[in-house]
């Protein structure tokens, strides 16, 4: 692919904070059911900031989406429009007004979004009402965590095969940015969970130490991915590919990734996870892993997108 | 379904005028802009929101030691397979009955996603309305009976319009004939139906390889790795669910409960 003639969406920084929030709310909404599971009340406080963090971080999304395209009614465009029937493309699904494009991720993504978040508002509710001293109705709360995990686990990772659906060189031989954003949702799920719950103290330290061996795990499956993203891209080859490929590894972009994404997001926390966090949990240590978790897990997917989006002049 | 229209850029008949570049914007009643200085008669460098048609120019080393000198008017594709169209979340981008890609202003919500899909860097927002704006195919002439704007302007025929299957058949003659005269590196970029992205609605013939006008080789619909993508992202999901259900599951490190 030559480098010279293709555009860049130019996303700001809104973008960013959205894929970040949206993975965050995914990682920790999973986590939440799984917990719920297996044991809600022995995980009663992970299952409770689980799904409070996922709604939390996920009220924010269409906010942040609505302001980067400029008018609030401009979102709606996304799930439906009064429109004559005209082509728009392979498998589009309309129903009325309403509209779902398969091979759009954008379009899957808007209505994922949707089912989100009324299924992690739902989840939330119902924590909110045991906590008032009502009781849980735990059907509901089941329901949701089983069909929301699924519509999670979608939020964490379309952002990834939405970029690797543009003709971006960097993104378009790249296969794994989905996967790799999947980990990273659930490595910030994870520790957004931890540091609440360090924060809040309380007889929580067998919960620290599992989301500090939980979040080990999704480090390494991130780590792994992101090995497997750059294998990907720099055996694709193009004279594209490899100036991309260049911008991300060396340059500007280059100190943020390997200072934020690999030494701040993933060598510093396993280190210190394996050096002990994991066993002793003391909440704040744990705290301090899931900053770095949080920070890191946020510049991975900054730096790729902006790297991805350089153009060349 | 009416016949499939097309346009056919002959870039050996070009003479870089940019007549076409200019009936496009006065047509289109395309907003001026500043020039930009690319160091060549190209002005400018990249399709914006107000250049639609953008007339480029390459230099590139021969074998007598000098340069040759490529022009090529360039323009939106109309892809069959339309990385813009697949893209677009609002329905906004569709296929006309003649097989032309069209942006409806009233529907676009300016995400621009279009934008980085274009294979080719088309599509271009436009920052006043907050929409994705490109080549129409002259949407308002094509339907009133007229040919674009462009090629109608082309005092060489360099740009000709027509029915799709007619113009490629014209075009392989004047590959033939080039060929004939010497240019033996003559080739036509996107006529083929069965080539990439199912063949382009406005294609070309070249007188070298496509890179040296910039061109993909291969051009690839974005959308085709959506499958591909999903899939592994589905595996990190089973992957990541198994480890929770571990660690979960394991008794944590001083184990109080």
């Amino acid at each position: 692919m030559e480098p010279g003639l293709l555009k860049s969406s130019d996303w700001p920084f809104l973008i960013d904070l959205y894929f970040f929030l949206g993975g965050l709310a995914g990682g920790a909404f999973v986590i939440a059911t799984i917990a719920n599971l297996l044991d809600g009340r022995r995980y009663r406080d992970v299952v409770r900031v689980g799904y409070y963090l996922a709604f939390l971080a996920i009220i924010p999304g269409p906010i942040l989406l609505s302001i980067d395209l400029g008018l609030p009614t401009r979102f709606l465009h996304m799930l439906m429009v009064s429109k004559p029937s005209v082509d728009i493309g392979m498998s589009a699904i309309t129903l009325g007004p309403f509209h779902l494009k398969l091979f759009s991720p954008m379009s899957a993504g808007a209505w994922a979004l949707l089912g989100f978040g009324v299924l992690a508002f739902l989840a939330a509710l119902d924590v909110f009402l045991e906590d008032r001293g009502g009781r849980s109705i735990a059907n509901l709360r089941v329901a949701a965590g089983v069909i929301g995990g699924f519509f999670a686990f979608f939020i964490a990772a379309y952002p990834g095969v939405l970029l690797g659906a543009t003709a971006r060189p960097l993104f378009i031989s790249a296969h794994w940015l989905g996967a790799l954003f999947l980990a990273v949702g659930a490595s910030t799920g994870g520790a957004a969970i931890a540091l609440v719950l360090s924060l809040l103290g309380g007889r929580t330290r067998e919960s620290l130490s599992q989301l500090m061996r939980f979040t080990a795990f999704a480090l390494i499956i991130q780590l792994a991915t992101l090995v497997l993203f750059i294998v990907w891209v720099s055996s694709a080859g193009s004279v594209g590919v490899s100036h991309a490929l260049a911008s991300l590894l060396s340059g500007p972009y280059g100190v943020v990734f390997w200072l934020g994404a690999v030494i701040v997001g993933l060598v510093a926390p396993l280190a210190l996870q394996f050096g002990g966090v994991i066993k002793k949990a003391a909440p704040a240590m744990v705290a301090l892993v899931s900053v770095l978790v949080l920070v890191g897990g946020f510049i991975v997917k900054y730096v790729i997108i902006a790297a991805g989006q350089v153009v060349a002049s | 379904m009416a016949r499939t229209l097309a346009m056919f850029t002959d870039v050996s008949l070009c003479i870089g005028c940019r007549a076409c570049q200019v009936a496009c914007k006065q047509w289109n009643q395309l907003a001026p802009e500043e020039p930009e200085w690319t160091g060549t008669y190209q002005n400018h460098a990249h399709f914006t929101d107000k250049s639609y048609r953008l007339v480029r120019f390459f230099e590139q080393p021969n074998d007598q030691g000098s340069l040759t000198w490529h022009m090529m008017s360039d323009v939106c594709k109309h892809c069959a397979q339309a990385g813009c169209l697949e893209a677009c979340p609002t329905g906004a981008i569709y296929r006309t009955e003649y097989g032309t890609v069209n942006i409806n202003q009233d529907v676009c919500n300016g995400c621009r996603y279009c934008v980085s899909a274009c294979p080719f860097g088309v599509v271009a927002f436009n920052e006043n309305t907050g929409t994705a704006t490109k080549c129409t195919f002259c949407n308002d002439r094509i339907h009133n009976g007229l040919g674009p704007a462009c090629a109608k302007a082309c005092p060489t025929e360099s740009i000709r319009f027509g029915f799709r299957d007619e113009l490629a058949t014209k075009a392989q003659k004047r590959v033939d004939e080039l060929k004939k005269m010497g240019f033996k590196d003559a080739q036509l970029y996107g006529s083929d139906q069965n080539g990439p992205l199912g063949g382009l609605n406005a294609f070309f013939l070249l007188l070298g390889k496509p890179s040296i006008y910039g061109l993909p080789e291969k051009p690839k619909l974005p959308q085709r790795n959506v499958v591909l993508d999903s899939l592994l992202s589905i595996g990190s999901a089973v992957v990541v669910g198994l480890g929770a259900l571990v660690a979960f599951r394991t008794r944590g490190g001083n184990g109080d409960a």
